[in-house]
Formats: structure tokens, C-alpha cells, sequence
């Protein structure tokens, strides 16, 4: 299982995908918190940047890059079907739930470590800046401590449920497009005009473990760590199931 | 000793039937090659024999196990089966090292075998840039990593120039040397004849005969190609001798097991004006033809080639 979990991550290590992938969700995480803290307190930016829901939506800026973190999960599965190294993969292990299981905890850790980094840069960008607007952050309260943290797992849980995702369509295109019109499009059209419906989305959850979707109307953020929590659960699942019963030819 | 065991095999995908009730084996230390054609069924019962594609009915075993309850499978079977299966991205020693990791085996490994199938100066390069053949030699150098006694390989010599070709019949013919087993499908018998020791062929799914190559050669027959403006005369004076004939058309007749010497005296005696007359030995291939496409005849169709 450990050689499993080395060799995952040594298959993302020696192709190019994960660098870009990685630059492209620490890119957004900046340019998320830069904007937040640009906009806060105007008419259509959200609360003022002295109040403590203000400052929450800046620190949720940590959490901006989850999106392509679920495509790095995706890809990790898909991927193999896409170039057909499944087969040389499921030879060398034909239990093929262990490689599932492999996949769901290289894409963990590399979803997690890409969380942590982002945290760092929101800090990093957020911290100078409004410490020169004399607003005072103590990244270990209540507010902001749990802010990073539900990023943190928001951003882990979408690594895992990418891995399901990528078991479920093999296509990896098609996987690609359909879980991020689902996530930025679905889930956020529900969220906002029909959150009793969105907040059981799983980017209604994520957004609430996350407290990135500063809206009323989301789960509390127990709730949403749950939900999001049986979400990755349900699609790592299902994935296994589906991954040992295909043919792979 | 038998190494490979197929029982009964069969897969069905909806109506269709690809590999229909397949019995053979592969003994210990011989190179069988395994042979139909295009659509035959041989990919699909060798990805069943590898646990890859879940069998309808019927079983399979290699060193007397299912391939799924092999303790380090890699160990025990390379196989080879299709030349893309690489992250075109990656570079041919990374493609190898991540298959030592996975597979529990030393990373030295990796230069051993790019070296032993000539491509240790292009291992620093993507997979992307490489050929068909290049292909087929790292897909090769990734079933050797585990040492294993079994190989199996499915149409390696596609894409192979004909040094490649060359070289892989004697790398396989020395791997088998070493008392070691290897299954070889291709759909061309000439590809493989040179360095198998037997042959399964199958034609639509079904097994159509496993002999040694030597049998089969010997099945194959050799026969007399006659062009006469009394085709249907010859033929009844052949008869009339007990040479079997059939005649092709209007002005020619094939005669089957006999020489051009009995054809001529069978001729002479019946006073039968002769043109053309052509000896012909129907080779394997032509007869690996008929066998794998009953409703064609070689022998008659060969000869007005």
C-alpha cells in the first residue's frame, strides 16, 4: 500500500500537469485575496474590512484554488484511462482497490499541501496589507484560525472527491468539463437563488466548511463539514466500486 | 510443466461473442505463438488470462493461479500489451521507475533493462518523441523489470522495423532458452513461425487447432497448378489414378499431393494437351489462411494467384 501511495505520487512528480495545475490555484488564491481585500466595505463587495465577517472573506480567499484541486483528482484517475497506463497499473496491482484507495490518499496529500500553501499566501498577502490599513488580524482566533482550517479540508475533501469523479467518467475531458460547470456553475446558481436546495450541494457544503459563499442560508460550518465529509465518502465509494467491476481494455 | 492454463474461456459483449469456450496451455520453457486474426478474440483472452477483463464463464491460470491471487504479480508475468500506454509527457526512465516503486522492486532495475532492449541513451527523453518501435521496446522493458518467468506479449512486432523484428525473435527465442515461458499473439504467422515453438489459433473466438509448428507444417500439402484447354478431361484421368483434382476454371485444374510427374504421365495417357504446368507448396501462411477462414480454399485460390 505504501509503495502504492510513493508511486502515485512519483507518477505526478515526473509529468508536467501538476506544476501548472499547482501555479494556477496559488495564482487564483492571490488574486482572490487581493480582490477581497480591494473591494470589502463597497456597495457590492461584501462587509467592511474591520468587522469580523470581512475579515473572514478575505482569509476564505485561502481556499479559491479548490476547484482545480478536484481537477488534479480527476486527473490522477482519469488520466490513466486517458493514456492507458490503467493497464500497467491494475498488472501490477490487480487489486484494483487498493490503487483507488492509493490514488484517494496521494491526491489527499497533494490537495492538502496545496491548502497549506495557500493559506500561507493569503496570510502572506492579506497580513501586511491590512496591518498597514491598522486593521489587526490575530490568525489564531476563532475567526480566522477556523476560516484556514475549513479552507484546509474544503480544499482536501475536493482532492478526493476528484478521485471518485475521475473513477466514475473515464473520459478525462469530459470529466474535467462536467465537474466544474457542476461546481462553478450548478452548485453556485443553486446556492444563490435557491439555497435550500444549494445548501445541499456539495459546493453548497464546501462553501460552508470553507465559509468561502458569504451568504445566509448555508449550513453552519458543523454541518457543511459533514455533508462535504459524506461527499467525499459517497464519490470515493462509488469510484472504488466502479473501478473494480470495469473491464479495462 | 505447464505455465499457462486456459479452461473454458469465454467472453461475451452483449450478442456479441469475442472469445467462445477457449481451451489450451503453454508449456514451461517453449515460445508459443498465439494466432488469429484481426478480431479473433486474442486480445481480449489475454487480457482475461491477466485479470484485466472479467470472463463470462471458464478460467484461466498462470503458474497455477488466477492472476488476481499472484503475490507480486510483477514478479511472475511481464506482459506487453499495447504500444501506447505511456504518459506521453513522462520520460521513458520515470515511466520505469514508477512501476519499481509500485511494484516493490529496485530502481536499479531500470537502467538494467533499457539496457537490455537497447534504449538506455534515450531513457532521459519523453515518450512523446519516440517511435512505434521505440514504443514497443519500453513497453517490453517494463515486463522485464520483475525478472518474470512467464511473458506474454500481444502483436509486439507491430511498428518494429526489420532489425527490430529480428532482434525480438532472438530475445524471445533466448528468454525461453533460460526455461521460461512466453505467449506471443500476432495475426501474421510468417512474423512469429521463425521462433515459436507452438502455435494456438484461434479464428472467431474459438481455438481452431494447438500443435508444435512442426505438425503443422507438416499439414501443409503440396500440389500441381495446370493450365489445359480440357480442364474437366484432366480432372477425370487424375481421378481415375486416385490424385485428387478440381478444376478452377475453363482452361485450368489444380491437383492436390502429387508431383508434376504424375500430373504429366496422368496427361499423356489420356491424351490431354497441357500449356502451363506449375509445382506449388502451399506454405504455412496460406494454410494458416484456410485455417482461420474456412469458406476460402488456398490451395485453389493460391494457385490462380
Amino acid at each position: 500500500m505504501k509503495n502504492l501511495i510513493y508511486a502515485e505520487l512519483l507518477k505526478l512528480r515526473t509529468t508536467r500537469m501538476i506544476y501548472g495545475l499547482a501555479l494556477a490555484a496559488l495564482a487564483l488564491v492571490g488574486i482572490s485575496a487581493i480582490s477581497a481585500i480591494s473591494v470589502a466595505g463597497n456597495s457590492r463587495g461584501g462587509p467592511a474590512l474591520n468587522t469580523a465577517a470581512g475579515i473572514r472573506n478575505v482569509i476564505a480567499a485561502g481556499s479559491a484554488g479548490s476547484t482545480l484541486v478536484l481537477v488534479i483528482g480527476i486527473l490522477i484517475m482519469a488520466g490513466e484511462f486517458r493514456h492507458n497506463t490503467a493497464t500497467s497499473t491494475f498488472l501490477i496491482s490487480p487489486h484494483r482497490g487498493r490503487v483507488v484507495a492509493a490514488k484517494l490518499a496521494a491526491s489527499a496529500l497533494v490537495g492538502g499541501a496545496l491548502a497549506l500553501l495557500s493559506s500561507a499566501l493569503t496570510l502572506a498577502v492579506a497580513l501586511p496589507w491590512l496591518a498597514a490599513k491598522h486593521i489587526h488580524v490575530d490568525i489564531f482566533s476563532h475567526n480566522v484560525g477556523l476560516v484556514l482550517l475549513g479552507g484546509i479540508a474544503a480544499t482536501t475533501i475536493y482532492a478526493t472527491v476528484g478521485v471518485g469523479v475521475g473513477s466514475l467518467i473515464r473520459n478525462q475531458m469530459a470529466a474535467v468539463i462536467i465537474a466544474l460547470a457542476w461546481v462553478s456553475i450548478v452548485d453556485s446558481l443553486l446556492v444563490t437563488f435557491a439555497h435550500e436546495i444549494g445548501k445541499w450541494t456539495p459546493g453548497g457544503a464546501a462553501g460552508a466548511l470553507a465559509n468561502r459563499v458569504a451568504g445566509d442560508g448555508l449550513l453552519p460550518m458543523w454541518g457543511g463539514a459533514l455533508l462535504f465529509v459524506a461527499y467525499g465518502v459517497a464519490f470515493a465509494a462509488a469510484g472504488t466500486r466502479f473501478t473494480i467491476r470495469r473491464d479495462v481494455s | 510443466m505447464t505455465s499457462i492454463q486456459i479452461n473454458g474461456l469465454t467472453k461475451r459483449f452483449g450478442n456479441v461473442v469475442a472469445v467462445d469456450n477457449l481451451n489450451f496451455e503453454v508449456a514451461q520453457g517453449s515460445v508459443t505463438g498465439f494466432l488469429g486474426p484481426n478480431g479473433a478474440g486474442k486480445t481480449t483472452t489475454l487480457r482475461m488470462l491477466l485479470g484485466l477483463v472479467e470472463p463470462t464463464a471458464g478460467s484461466s491460470t498462470i503458474a497455477g493461479k488466477p492472476y488476481r491471487e499472484l503475490v507480486d504479480p510483477f514478479r511472475h508475468v511481464g506482459a506487453v500489451l499495447e504500444s501506447t500506454s505511456f504518459h506521453p509527457g513522462r520520460r521513458a526512465r520515470d515511466h520505469l521507475r514508477v512501476l519499481c516503486v509500485a511494484a516493490g522492486l529496485t530502481v536499479s532495475r531500470v537502467d538494467q533493462v533499457l539496457d537490455e532492449v537497447g534504449l538506455a541513451d534515450v531513457g532521459d527523453r519523453r515518450v512523446k518523441g519516440f517511435s512505434l518501435g521505440m514504443r514497443q521496446r519500453l513497453g517490453l522493458a517494463a515486463a522485464l523489470l520483475g525478472e518474470p518467468e512467464v511473458l506474454i506479449l500481444d502483436e509486439p512486432a507491430n511498428g518494429l522495423d526489420p532489425e527490430g523484428v529480428h532482434w525480438l525473435r532472438k530475445f524471445l527465442r533466448t528468454y525461453a532458452d533460460q526455461g521460461r515461458s512466453v505467449l506471443v499473439s500476432s495475426h501474421l504467422l510468417a512474423e512469429i513461425a521463425q521462433t515459436v515453438d507452438d502455435v494456438v489459433i484461434i479464428a472467431k473466438g474459438r481455438l481452431v487447432t494447438q500443435s508444435s509448428l512442426a505438425d503443422l507444417a507438416d499439414r501443409t500439402k503440396p500440389g500441381v497448378w495446370v493450365r489445359t484447354p480440357q480442364a474437366q478431361v484432366l480432372r477425370d484421368a487424375l481421378a481415375a489414378k486416385g490424385i485428387a483434382a478440381e478444376v478452377q476454371s475453363a482452361e485450368s485444374v489444380v491437383a492436390l499431393e502429387t508431383t508434376t510427374e504424375a500430373v504429366g504421365i496422368a496427361a499423356a495417357g489420356a491424351g490431354v494437351v497441357i500449356f502451363e504446368m506449375t509445382a506449388k507448396h502451399f506454405d504455412l501462411e496460406e494454410f494458416f489462411l484456410e485455417l482461420t477462414t474456412p469458406t476460402t480454399n488456398p490451395i485453389t485460390e493460391g494457385a490462380s494467384r
